[in-house]
């Protein structure tokens, strides 16, 4: 087989995939944003409390809760008024992870707590998406220290680099948030 | 029919043929993962085997890896954006996962040893019955993982409270990869006597 065929071969070949994967890209874009856009729905409802939301009606609920929302350098949602759920972001072991907290409206107790990681060790600090850890924060008061806050949880046996990003990323997010939830009280 | 019972067994890709590894150390840790793998990974075999047994006599021979490279890459982004699209969830628990089967030996290793010289129908049943001896293990690997280090199973609380009220805790190593590998290294010598005879 010549050089030629070789080349316009693989040309070919090239051209078909790329067609192919432009168009599935196209086509499932819409879903796969929405699905985001839910997932995002989800959690912010779940860190207020609000369970049973699932990828169906997560659209209509939201907008149903939803009473407040700000956006820009410190974004938070009001949920039915009440809480403020803030959402947060930081390191894992692995890689990123992400979360939301909710905030009474007392400016001190935790209402609900999400997590979410991108590649934390399965069974191992993968385990901050669980129900069993995140129940830990409800009812939790934000402790004051100095200019930084905290919530005290028992973190995941195995996992304590993941355990330690939480609640790092939770140190650093409320900190920022601190004036005003004492503009709360 | 023998195309897609040998592998279950007499020629599995993971304790036979020992591909495919990496992946199955992986995500064996909790069974739902596993067995989405399994699927997925099933897809693509049958799939590209398919694909490259239809085109093999036009494939020029000394770019052969890299077109298989590029069929198999394609179907494995496909079968990403489909999870990412309608099972959010599960694409999210494989997360990287998914992108990896590309370099799952066995889907290479399926592609140059079979669908390059076989007809289409017999390399897509390959296909299927490598990609279900590769989940077979995974799932029973992630059977024992999930059921001893989480005491779970499909995300199911299976070991009763009560046992853990007696003393009984979870084993935390079979969480850990290399436990992974010892099951698999257990399976490997449970067949072993099988394959001599």
């Amino acid at each position: 087989m010549s050089d030629r065929y070789i080349f316009r071969y693989i040309i070919i070949l090239v051209a078909i995939v790329s067609v192919l994967l432009s168009a599935a890209a196209m086509w499932l874009q819409p879903y796969q944003k929405r699905n985001q856009l839910n997932e995002q729905r989800i959690n912010i409802l779940k860190a207020a409390g609000i369970t049973g939301v699932d990828n169906k009606n997560a659209e209509q609920l939201f907008e149903q809760h939803c009473t407040g929302k700000r956006d820009g350098d410190m974004p938070l949602y009001i949920i039915d008024n009440q809480t403020t759920v803030i959402p947060m972001r930081g390191n894992g072991l692995w890689g990123p992870i992400w979360g939301y907290i909710g905030v009474a409206s007392d400016g001190k107790t935790v209402v609900g707590a999400v997590f979410d990681h991108k590649s934390e060790t399965p069974g191992l600090g993968a385990e901050i998406t669980t129900e069993n850890y995140q129940n830990q924060y409800k009812g939790k008061h934000l402790l004051k220290k100095d200019d930084t806050v905290t919530v005290e949880v028992d973190a995941i046996a195995g996992a304590t680099r993941t355990s330690k990003g939480v609640e790092d990323m939770i140190e650093q997010t409320l900190k920022l948030y601190l004036p005003y939830f004492e503009g709360n009280e | 029919m023998n195309l897609i019972t040998a592998p279950l067994r007499k020629a599995n890709p993971i304790t036979v043929l020992i591909l495919g590894i990496c992946s199955s150390l992986a995500v064996t840790a909790k069974l739902k993962p596993a067995i989405v793998m399994a699927l997925s990974v099933t897809v693509v075999t049958a799939l590209s085997n398919l694909v490259i047994s239809l085109i093999r006599k036009g494939i020029p021979s000394k770019i052969r890896i890299i077109v298989q490279l590029i069929v198999v890459a394609t179907l494995v982004i496909l079968v990403d954006q489909f999870l990412k699209a309608f099972m959010y969830d599960v694409s999210k628990q494989l997360s990287v996962f998914v992108g990896l089967i590309i370099t799952n030996c066995i889907v290479m290793g399926r592609l140059e040893a079979f669908a390059m010289s076989h007809a289409p129908w017999e390399s897509f049943l390959d296909g299927i019955g490598n990609g279900l001896g590769y989940g077979l293990i995974l799932v029973i690997v992630a059977f024992f993982r999930d059921l001893f280090g989480s005491g779970t199973l499909l995300g199911y609380q299976v070991i009763p409270q009560g046992l853990y009220d007696f003393g009984y805790v979870n084993n935390g190593l079979m969480i850990l990869p290399p436990m992974a590998l010892i099951i698999i290294g257990i399976i490997i010598w449970l067949q072993k006597p099988e394959e001599e005879k």
